[in-house]
């Protein structure tokens, strides 16, 4: 081989080699970045905790009676104690990065667990006032007002030099996403109920009832043209046709859930179909020939022979549309639109997890840190996702084989 | 008793404008063998399917004349096609189970028919096993996924699939082609012991296999039934110098 | 003997009925009427966008006057006037820069993505090709607002600090070289996937038979097997280009929202059809809303005929099919 040969040869060598190692390596760039920004803000407490803080304004009877419980030693060294008020601060960050104190600790018999809500004076209400709230104003009669900025110890040196308080304004967390977990939870429970059979059957109708004529390759080509078109044009029709649809035949007055599942049922209906008939077309023809031998009608067969043969490849596709569901977020920005909302109605507006996504990048200033905590949620479903369909087929080649 | 099952007029046959049978003429014999042997595309499987009407499943297939079965045109318009299939049963060329356990494939047929009865499947279950000499093997594991057979015992249990239907017709295509000799020998002696009850029409490519088990062979070319008779008439002195070209190997 | 009688009852007895057929008849109805179903959809798509967006059009919009057609499609600048009160909006430009951004962004992810095809069916060890293919597979599952958080994040701070490096002022790095990466980033897996397919299915006797005429390994795979699988190679472009045009929220974090344009300079923001459709949709009625749905009938057709204009080409390109 002459040198100049050679020469070009590991030329080429070289550019394959680089690019795969470009495109691999860019690709895990984007799970390093997703979980090195993420992973801070990821416990239950994200999980579970509603988006938007709810503000008390909290105060308290004539007669008080303090608190006698002196300091657990279960506190860790940057909680500040006050024995007679029964209540421990800290100081933290919230999940925007801004300094919060939070109530780190309250004594069962803290004078501060009868507090009564000052808003709504005619009820003497109780409100609850809890560890893991956040205190951002403890006002008293005979001196200046202590907030968040003096810090977790001067609040407590300022409470526990007092005989009284005029006011505490503390708020849940906030800033969690329990409101968009539920929700995706309700669009893929109501997209896959809508889609799935419609799918399937049109994927029976397809390769088991109909004829090879003209009008079954119409059918055919209409559903394909589906595969191609973005999902924000589905967006679109969401808003279009089935927000209105909706708001006339439910008790919403906007875009809402339904409204949401049943333009992502669309998306997925050409998933479901193509999965579907993929493994409908893998069963053999002698099988349905013989139960047909054996006096089955299609109907039986269909349903007896064909369809659990199929059942893998049903399964992945179910699996392939919940990811699709999880993902998208075009198409849902149309369809129920982007308010965050904690009290999830499927009559109302909400955000699935990719849409809080959207709604966090486009907020001034961007959230980048909890963004970057959904996406590891979502990857993580996917990963979960795509393993399972991996295994499934797996074993579906492993059966036939 | 009627001594014709099937009686077959001027039967033409086409795939869109192929024409695949030419003018058939045949009339198949209550509780015999009937074989039916010709080269490969010669119209004796299409001819076969065309007696339980499995030609229906592909689009572009019609046909002409009439096949009579118990004295009723079976193509005539409103008969009963699948009425028509539990009582002519059949049987396939390659072993095709379904992915159930055995005892599901036995009771798939009577289940069908709305026969829910757990008493009334088990016997049938049983005795069709029994019939077609695959009970003793496979008794203990009944409930196995059917796939787990060997190839030969997979026909058996096909076989015994299309018996469990108590058809009164076995229609068979190339029931062997796909095992080995000692698979071959025990589904034949299979096919003798199971007519005395059962009409049987068989499509074999082997000849030695037809001039075994038959009654009746019928020979098949080019889409045309060039003859028909005993067995032994046939393959001792044809009529026809293409059938004994045939028989001798010449051609085919 | 009473059980058999018994069964042979009930067999007479089911033999004379027809009614299964009818049952067949009326559960391929059923399954029909699902296929209509899923069929009619994209002829709801067509018609309710056509209808809602042909509205700014043809209405005179609340007294502000109808929009005029041809300047929407070939005008520079989005919205001259402000917005509820101008009936001058146009996507001339924003034609321009999809078409650009879309194409850049393949220029960029197809010889990578096929590089690494290449590389997966033909060079990588058995072990290190599987792998690769299972996060290929991955990636291409990654919901595409990842890929978005992942510009923003990372690619607008890169652009940004270049942009620096060479002297310009870019706006927070949106821009045309953002939005090009992100979508070449997106697009990767799946072109790398669809050509991976396409290379392993190259019969093994044009390799061999290269090889026997004295070629190198990797003469081979560049001259005859790509070339080869050629018409797949091509159906992975038409399908990445399809996701670029119509990608959208991910370009909308990263490529700034320009006004007016065309945007051809690297540094500077952008818009595409799919971004103008979600800017400020929060807060908009009107007019401002419709004209959302006239943007998606120009996306519809702009994808349609880049389907069209790239499948002829691969037709003539692509005549020597190995299938």
């Amino acid at each position: 081989m002459s040198n100049k040969r050679k020469v070009i040869d590991y030329t080429y060598q070289i550019i394959t080699y680089l690019a795969a190692f470009v495109a691999v390596g860019t690709l895990s760039l984007i799970f390093m970045f997703v979980f090195s920004n993420g992973y801070k803000l990821l416990n239950i407490g994200l999980i579970v905790n509603d988006y938007h803080a709810t503000f008390y304004n909290g105060a308290l009877e004539e007669n008080i009676e303090f608190s006698t419980t002196t300091r657990p030693t279960s506190l860790d060294s940057e909680t500040y104690y006050s024995k007679k008020w029964g209540l421990g601060l800290k100081d933290d960050f919230d999940r925007e990065g801004n300094s919060i104190i939070i109530v780190d600790y309250i004594a069962s018999d803290s004078p501060l667990l009868a507090m009564y809500n000052k808003n709504n004076e005619e009820f003497t209400e109780l409100i609850v006032f809890k560890e893991g709230q956040l205190v951002s104003k403890i006002a008293y009669f005979d001196k200046s007002t202590s907030l968040t900025r003096t810090g977790a110890e001067i609040m407590i040196y300022d409470l526990d030099s007092s005989e009284s308080v005029r006011e505490i304004v503390y708020s849940s967390l906030g800033g969690g996403i329990r409101g968009s977990i539920i929700t995706t939870f309700y669009l893929i429970a109501i997209t896959i109920a809508i889609a799935l059979p419609i799918g399937i059957f049109t994927a029976i109708y397809l390769n088991e009832f109909a004829h090879k004529n003209r009008i079954t390759t119409i059918l055919r080509s209409l559903i394909e043209v589906l595969t191609g078109v973005p999902s924000i044009i589905f967006g679109l029709m969401g808003l279009a046709v089935f927000v209105p649809l909706t708001i006339k035949l439910t008790q919403a007055d906007s875009a809402n859930i339904i409204s949401g599942s049943l333009t992502l049922a669309v998306i997925l209906l050409p998933v479901i179909i193509r999965a579907t008939e993929e493994s409908l077309k893998v069963v053999p023809d002698t099988l349905r020939e013989s139960s047909l031998a054996l006096g089955a009608n299609k109907t039986q067969t269909t349903f007896k022979v064909v369809l659990p043969s199929a059942i893998p490849g049903i399964l992945t596709a179910t699996l392939l549309a919940i990811g699709r569901v999880i993902g998208e977020s075009a198409a849902l920005i149309f369809a129920i639109g982007t308010a965050v909302k904690d009290d999830i109605s499927i009559f109302g507006k909400s955000t699935s997890l990719s849409v809080h996504i959207w709604s966090m990048m486009k907020d001034e200033p961007a959230n980048i840190e909890l963004a970057s905590t959904i996406a590891i949620i979502i990857l993580m479903i996917v990963l979960l996702l795509n393993i399972t369909i991996k295994l499934i087929s797996k074993r579906f080649i492993r059966e036939l084989g | 008793m009627i001594n014709k099952v099937f009686e077959i007029n001027n039967l033409d046959l086409f795939y869109g404008d192929f024409q695949a049978l030419k003018g058939i003429n045949i009339d198949i014999e209550n509780n015999k063998v009937t074989a039916l042997i010709g080269p490969s595309g010669c119209g004796k499987s299409t001819f076969l399917r065309s007696l339980n009407r499995m030609n229906d499943l592909i689009d572009i297939c019609h046909i002409t004349g009439n096949i009579e079965f118990e004295e009723m045109d079976i193509y005539e318009s409103g008969y009963d096609v699948i009425n028509l299939r539990t009582k002519v049963g059949m049987v396939f060329q390659k072993p095709n189970p379904f992915p159930m356990s055995i005892y599901d494939n036995v009771a798939y047929g009577p289940r069908c028919q709305g026969i829910k009865d757990k008493k009334v499947l088990n016997k049938i279950v049983e005795s069709s096993l029994k019939s077609a000499a695959i009970y003793e093997e496979v008794k203990d594991r009944i409930k196995d996924n059917a796939l787990s057979l060997s190839g030969g015992q997979q026909q058996r249990l096909c076989i015994a699939r299309a018996i469990a239907m108590k058809p009164e017709v076995i229609l068979m295509d190339e029931p062997t082609s796909a095992l080995d000799p000692i698979a071959t020998l025990k589904i034949e002696e299979l096919i003798n012991d199971l007519k005395d009850e059962y009409t049987i029409v068989i499509v074999t490519h082997n000849m030695q296999q037809a001039a075994r088990i038959s009654d009746y062979t019928a020979f098949f070319l080019m889409g045309e039934l060039i003859e028909m008779g005993e067995t032994n008439k046939i393959f001792t002195q044809p009529t026809h110098q293409k059938t004994e070209d045939y028989i001798t190997g010449r051609f085919g | 003997m009473e059980i058999v009688r018994k069964v042979n009852n009930k067999f007479l007895k089911i033999k004379n009925k027809n009614k299964k057929e009818k049952i067949d008849i009326v559960v391929n109805l059923f399954f029909l009427i699902s296929t209509i179903i899923s069929a009619s959809f994209i002829i709801i798509i067509i018609v309710f966008i056509s209808v809602k967006g042909i509205i700014p059009f043809i209405t005179d919009n609340n007294g502000i006057g109808s929009v005029n057609i041809f300047k929407f499609l070939t005008g520079d600048v989005w919205l001259s006037g402000t917005a509820f009160k101008s009936n001058l909006y146009s996507v001339g430009f924003i034609i321009v820069n999809t078409l650009y951004i879309a194409l850049l962004s393949l220029l960029l992810s197809l010889p990578v993505g096929v590089l690494t095809a290449l590389f997966i069916a033909k060079v990588a060890p058995k072990k290190i090709a599987e792998f690769l293919r299972t996060v290929i597979e991955l990636l291409a599952s990654i919901p595409s607002i990842v890929y978005g958080l992942f510009g923003s994040g990372v690619i607008l701070v890169f652009v940004y600090n270049f942009a620096d490096i060479l002297g310009i002022q870019s706006k927070g790095g949106n821009s045309v070289m953002a939005t090009v990466m992100v979508l070449a980033l997106m697009t990767l897996p799946t072109i790398t996937a669809i050509s991976e397919v396409s290379i392993r299915s190259v019969g093994k006797d044009i390799e061999h038979g290269s090889l026997a005429l004295g070629a190198t390994k990797t003469q081979t795979n560049f001259k005859v097997i790509l070339s080869s699988a050629k018409s797949g190679i091509f159906a992975s472009a038409i399908l990445g280009i399809g996701r670029a045009l119509g990608e959208a929220t991910a370009v909308s974090l990263v490529a700034g929202n320009a006004k007016s344009g065309p945007t051809l300079a690297f540094f500077e923001t952008t818009s595409t059809l799919t971004s103008t459709m979600l800017e400020g949709l929060k807060e908009t009625t009107g007019i401002d809303y419709d004209i959302r749905f006239s943007v998606g009938i120009v996306l519809m057709v702009v994808i349609l005929l880049t389907n069209i204009i790239l499948n002829y080409i691969k037709k003539k390109v692509g005549n020597v099919d190995v299938k």
